[in-house]
Parts: C-alpha cells; structure tokens; sequence
C-alpha cells in the first residue's frame, strides 16, 4: 500500500472533504485552510495531485467548459479505493502519534474550531 | 489596456501565461487561474508561483528515462559531451510540452520541406567547391547531377511519408463518443489490452531475435545487451494487468489514460531502439571512414540517411503520439451513459 506524505495527506483529506465540488480552486483553497498557518503554492497543489494520479491515489476528468473560467474546463478529482485507504491508514498513525504525544507532554486536548 | 472578457486578465497577459503553460495542464490550471483573477498584478504573480512546478510536474509525467537515456547516448556518440549536455534539458523540457493533438500536416509538410532543402544545401555547398573535393573523391559532373535530382525527389518523399502517416491516424480513432456505458468502455478497454499484450510479445521475440543474430554478427556489445534488456522489459510489461470487478466508470476511464499514457512511453522508446544500430552504423561509418578518408560525397549521403531517419522516427512517435493524447482528451471529457 502507497504511505502518503504530509502534503498529500493534505490533499487527499481536501478532496474527501469538498465531495463533488474537487478541482484546483477550491482543493487549494482547503489546503491553505486544512494547513493554516502555512501558506501553500498552487503549483505544489497542481504536482501532488498529478503525482497522487499516477499512483491511482485519485482519477480526474474534466467537465463542461463554464463563462466564469473564460471558456476553460475544471478538472475534477474524486479519491480512489486505494486512495481511500492510504489516508485511512495515515489517520491511524496521526491518531497513534496524537495519542502517544498527549500521554507524555499532556495539554494536547482537542478542540473543534468554532 | 485591452481585457480578454469582464473579469478576465489582459488578453496579452492571458497569452503569456498560455504560452508557458504545458498543454496537457493548460486547459484547468488557465482556467483556474482566471477564476481567481482580481488584478492583472494578482495574476501575474500567481501564474509565476504556479507556472514553474507544473512545467516540473508535467516534466516528470511525460519523461520517459529509458527513452532519455537513449536519446542521450545517442548525441553523445553522434555530437560529442558539450552537444549532450546542450541537448539533454531542451529534450526534457520538451517532454513537459508534450502536444495533446497530432501536428496540423500543414506544419508536418513544412518540416518535410525544411528538411529536404537543408539536404539540397548541403549538396549545393559541396558542388561549389566540387574541385578539391571531386579531385579527392573522384566524382563527376554526372553523378553531382543525378544527387541533385535525387535532393530534389527527397522532398515529394518526405511529403508522402507524412501523408501516408496522417491518413493511417484518421483511420484508426476509436472510442470517439462523448458518451458510453461503462460496459462498452471496459469492452473497449479489454480490447485495448489485448492488443497491447499481444503486440508487445510480438516485438519482444523480434528483439530477442535481434539481439542473438547481434550476438552473433559481432555487434556491439552495449547494442547486443540493449536489445536483450528491451526484449525482457516488455516479456515483463506483457503481463495481464486485470480490471477489479467493482471498478466505476470514473477509474475505469482513470486506469484506460493511465495506461494509454504508459504504452505511448514505451512505443517512443522501442521506436528509437529499433533504429538505433543503422544510426550507430552510418555515424560510425560516416566518423572512421568516409570523412578521414576524404569521401565527402558518401558522408554527405550518410548525413542525410541520418537525417532522414531521425525525422522518420520523430515523425512516427509524434503522430502516435498525438494521437495518443487525442484519446486521452477524449476520455477526459467522456460521461457515462446510464442504461434506461
């Protein structure tokens, strides 16, 4: 099974978060949100994702070409089986490591964002 | 200052941007792009931050490294270090460019041209100073003239070769429908496969075959292995790669490109592997013999076979290529079509 990187933990949580609405805009704009405070280029989104497809991680198509965009097309992502279950596996790990962290350093607890 | 539409960048701007945009991205990251728009300053800045990782991405995509590898052998042997290390980026680069279409015959018929008159050049160059050379060489008027008209029916050659290529792409575009039921496309698929498997055995015994008769006509030894190793991989790349029953239409169109993709890198490579012992012959005879022998007219005649081969295998892969990526567009836009 693929082990993901941070960032493509990151991605890939965007995609599943944002369902059908998944393409460059709004996957960016998840990203710099599910990663705040950092900042994160558009470029490094755009090479994720295309590294993540090759893997299978995801699968793109394009859709109807809309005014707003000038006439262009958004391409899609959607996440895989295999997709599904790497970042399954990597919130295992984030969930051993949370645990293990808030056991030895305590005053980790977690709060929702209001 | 003039604007492409109401909310959009300046049409220049616009152009700009296109132009350093890789094809296969530019329709979505563009598109993005002006979906953002606020100022021309914004966007400039943002397609700045952006452009160059997706030129990288796209380079890493497209790259084949055995073709690369190749490719690089190759000028390094014809051209010499300095030559490679010019050659060897502006081939990556290249590869991020990668076309989505087939190239219009118009440009294709250009190149043809180009070609054929650079050959027509080089002989007309030679014929200038014909008497030092022709004292040396011992050729005469007779044969300088039957070269000329041999230059001269290059480029009618040239043409027709790229004609025959262009007319054999428009007949074989399947799966031209905007929309299919995902049995028909995995029928599709299937076939697809088929083919690969079938055509890959096919060509992985005839460079086994090339490799042993290699062996043992005493061809270089490098060459020899090459073969061998291509005629491997492909025994290797030959194995069934079965679709899971429970795929969706979405992977299934994912997995057809993914693979699409992948058999177009390995037919651009065994391409270049097929033609590489008659470059390697004609450089070879063109560097040892002909040139220190003082025989210009036969390595004027070995330039442009070498020539004239490269451009019939850059012809070749980019036709199958363009194509190639005609259908990849395809199933990109391609939507199911639910049974009633």
């Amino acid at each position: 099974m693929e082990s993901l990187g941070q960032f493509e933990q990151i991605v890939l949580t965007a995609i599943l978060a944002l369902d059908d609405n998944a393409y460059g805009v709004t996957i960016h704009a998840k990203v710099e949100e599910l990663s705040h405070p950092k900042k994160a280029a558009r470029g490094a989104v755009y090479a994720t994702l295309d590294r993540m497809e090759d893997k299978g991680l995801i699968s793109s198509w394009l859709s109807e070409p809309t005014k707003e965009r000038g006439g262009r097309s958004r391409r899609h992502y959607r996440i895989e089986k295999s997709g599904e279950k790497a970042l399954r596996e990597s919130a295992r790990t984030a969930q051993r490591l949370f645990e293990t962290i808030a056991q030895n350093l305590g005053g980790l607890a977690w709060k929702p964002r209001g | 200052m003039e604007t492409a539409g109401v909310n959009g960048p300046p049409e220049w701007l616009e152009r700009v941007v296109l132009a350093a945009i890789p094809p296969a991205a530019r329709e979505s990251v563009a598109g993005d792009l002006w979906e953002t728009y606020r100022t021309p300053d914004q966007y400039a800045v943002e397609a700045l931050h952006t452009v160059p990782l997706v030129i990288v991405s796209q380079m890493r995509r497209n790259l084949s490294l055995p073709t690369l590898m190749l490719q690089g052998a190759l000028i390094f042997i014809c051209l010499g270090g300095p030559a490679t290390l010019i050659l060897l980026p502006v081939l990556m680069l290249r590869s991020a460019y990668q076309p989505t279409a087939r190239p219009c015959p118009a440009r294709v018929f250009r190149e043809a041209i180009l070609l054929s008159s650079g050959a027509m050049a080089l002989l007309f160059l030679l014929m200038s100073t014909r008497f030092p050379f022709a004292a040396r060489s011992g050729v005469d008027h007779a044969t300088w003239l039957s070269l000329f008209l041999l230059g001269l029916l290059l480029s009618p050659f040239l043409c027709m070769l790229r004609a025959g290529l262009i007319m054999q792409g428009d007949r074989c575009m399947p799966l031209a429908a905007d929309e299919l039921p995902k049995d028909e496309l995995a029928r599709g698929y299937s076939a697809f496969l088929q083919g690969v498997l079938c055509r890959n055995l096919l060509e992985a015994m005839a460079l086994a075959a090339m490799a042993v008769s290699g062996f043992f006509f005493g061809w270089n030894t490098a060459l020899v292995g090459l073969f061998a190793l291509g005629a491997f991989y492909l025994l290797l790349d030959a194995a069934p790669r079965a679709l899971p029953a429970t795929s969706d239409f979405t992977s299934l169109r994912a997995r057809y490109r993914q693979e699409l993709g992948h058999q177009q890198q390995l037919r651009h490579f065994l391409r270049w592997l097929w033609f590489t012992p008659v470059l390697v012959a004609l450089h070879a005879r063109l560097a040892q013999d002909e040139l220190a022998a003082g025989q210009p007219l036969r390595a004027v005649l070995d330039c442009v076979a070498c020539a004239v081969l490269c451009f019939l295998v850059a012809a070749l892969n980019r036709e199958h290529g363009g194509r190639t990526q005609e259908q990849i567009g395809l199933l990109d836009r391609m939507r199911e079509r639910l049974s009633p």
